[in-house]
């Protein structure tokens, strides 16, 4: 059997996995052997997505909780990048930069950005500029370390021969130490980016009156269990939506990695 | 046409005599040591009161065995590392840093591999100012040499070890060094391709004729394409032999099994085996 499976392309069988799972849900719950409070069923799931679609959550559209928690993961992963980036080339590649600013690092590292919410809502209260923040701490923290590394992993072949070829010390950071760490960097983009997304998402579970963590820790008050379900596979598929296009990006600007 | 290979051996207590007006790169008495790693204590002697002269165009081979600071001298000449004691001279000036009048082909891959060959082999001369009317026609010629044209717009990756080479080679000469440093830079290559590059730096000195200081651990190679070759003594380095080699440039493959070559690669061989315990 297993035999004849390895002849068969990888896409069929995956697809296959995926038909015998929404078979089984499928078969589980119109059997009733689990509750619909538990698992919805595939029907159940299917009314109550076209409902929110029409009507949205709590008299705001859908695609305004959607667009509100991207706004607030991207704004903030954008800044934490720009900032990020840069420092960390900087802290990678020069010694004395790296001394001054390791002690600030050293301490905000460790710290889930996840601890600093409680904070943030007391701070800056149920507004967006809290938020922003949170994640812009932490996409600056995952940007930086990358970024670091990249820079501090230079070859020093390419340090050298960019000296020897005349290059100021100016021309190497820009041409040669930001190109040789590109790799690094889009590491860094990639965690950034899902942690930015998966803060975001925990920020709205308890300080938001909009955005889709706050649509399902408040259907799950209510019982309203389809649109939990619903909710977690929105931010499931953003999620990876986010991450594929990074990679698309990466494949095209780090065109040399992994040859 | 080739005549026969003359073999002189000067003992390392002789200081070479030079004429200073001709000189390009002068070693005055120059020792390096490096403090020990970690928690050990002292320091590593790596080379010990060297004294050499190399002269204008002239193609000098470094041999010794590995650890005998051959690399450390290199890096001296091209400015990435400074002795402890004494001097190294270009022209009578003390190096203070690196630069494109000594060009460096390294032993690594130091390509940038998010740039094409071309790309590559003009990053030099582009970035300090030069115009591209001069350096596009002198990159031309230097891949057509190097026998690349073609590749100008393939990456590294796409490259075999020998032609990454290659493209060192043209992206050295492209700002007319006076001065070439290569440091073993055909030792991860099969035989016949290192053959091919050895002939191809000797038809390049004959077009270009810079200095050329060639560092490597194959006897053969350095004897082959050298004017003068210096063995190195295992650590602490110095010079233990300063051996000339008058066969005249360009040279064949016939050199390779002539008599004076068979006979100075016995003694050079001997001459190294004594370093090596």
């Amino acid at each position: 059997m297993v035999n004849l499976m390895n002849r068969i392309p990888r896409f069929w069988i995956s697809s296959g996995t995926i038909v015998a799972i929404v078979a089984l849900w499928f078969v589980v719950t119109n059997a009733g052997l689990v509750g619909p409070s538990y698992l919805p069923s595939p029907q159940a799931l299917f009314s109550s997505f076209k409902r929110l679609l029409e009507s949205g959550y709590q008299r705001t559209p859908l695609w305004e909780h959607i667009g509100i928690s991207l706004f607030r993961a991207l704004s903030g992963f954008l800044l934490g990048v720009a900032v990020g980036i840069p420092t960390g080339l900087m802290t990678g590649y020069n010694r004395s930069a790296d001394a001054a600013m390791s002690p600030i690092m050293a301490f905000i590292r460790p710290i889930p950005p996840i601890a600093f919410i409680p904070m943030v809502v007391l701070y800056f209260g149920l507004g967006e500029e809290g938020k922003v923040i949170l994640i812009f701490i932490t996409a600056f923290n995952y940007a930086h370390i990358n970024a670091h590394a990249g820079a501090a992993h230079v070859p020093i072949a390419y340090i050298r021969a960019a000296r020897t070829l005349g290059l100021t010390p100016g021309q190497i950071f820009r041409k040669v130490v930001f190109p040789a760490a590109l790799p690094h960097i889009f590491t860094g983009l990639k965690v950034a980016m899902a942690l930015s997304w998966a803060v975001v998402v925990a920020a709205e579970l308890v300080g938001a009156q909009k955005g889709l963590g706050f649509m399902i820790s408040d259907a799950a008050q209510v019982f309203q269990i389809p649109v939990v379900f619903i909710g977690i596979a929105l931010i499931g598929f953003i999620g990876l939506a986010l991450n594929m296009t990074l990679s698309v990006a990466e494949s095209r600007i780090v065109h040399w990695k992994g040859r | 046409m080739y005549h026969k290979a003359a073999l002189r051996l000067m003992s390392s207590e002789a200081r070479p005599t030079y004429s200073g007006a001709e000189d390009k790169v002068v070693f005055e008495d120059v020792s390096k040591t490096y403090p020990k790693s970690g928690a050990a204590a002292g320091s590593t002697v790596a080379i010990k009161s060297l004294n050499i002269a190399i002269k204008k165009a002239e193609i000098v081979s470094i041999l010794g065995p590995t650890g005998c600071g051959k690399s450390t001298a290199m890096n001296m000449i091209a400015g990435f590392e400074f002795p402890s004691h004494g001097q190294v001279l270009l022209d009578g000036k003390s190096i203070l840093a690196p630069g494109p009048d000594r060009a460096v082909v390294f032993q690594q891959a130091s390509l940038f591999p998010w740039l094409t060959v071309l790309e590559n082999v003009v990053f030099g001369v582009k970035s300090r100012g030069v115009s591209p009317d001069i350096y596009s026609k002198r990159a031309e010629q230097l891949l057509k040499a190097v026998k690349l044209n073609g590749f100008e717009k393939h990456y590294p990756y796409q490259l075999s070890g020998g032609m990454q080479q290659r493209v060192q080679i043209a992206r050295a000469l492209i700002s007319e060094p006076e001065v070439l440093l290569m440091d073993e830079p055909f030792g991860a290559l099969d035989s016949q391709t290192r053959l091919m590059m050895q002939e191809l730096v000797l038809q390049l000195w004959v077009a270009y004729r810079p200095t050329i200081i060639f560092i490597t651990h194959d006897v053969a190679e350095a004897i082959f394409v050298s004017d003068r070759i210096l063995l190195m003594s295992s650590r602490p380095g110095r010079v233990k032999l300063d051996v000339s080699v008058d066969e005249p440039k360009p040279r064949g493959l016939e050199f390779l099994s002539s008599a004076s070559f068979v006979d100075m690669q016995a003694n050079l061989l001997t001459a190294l085996k004594e370093e090596v315990h």
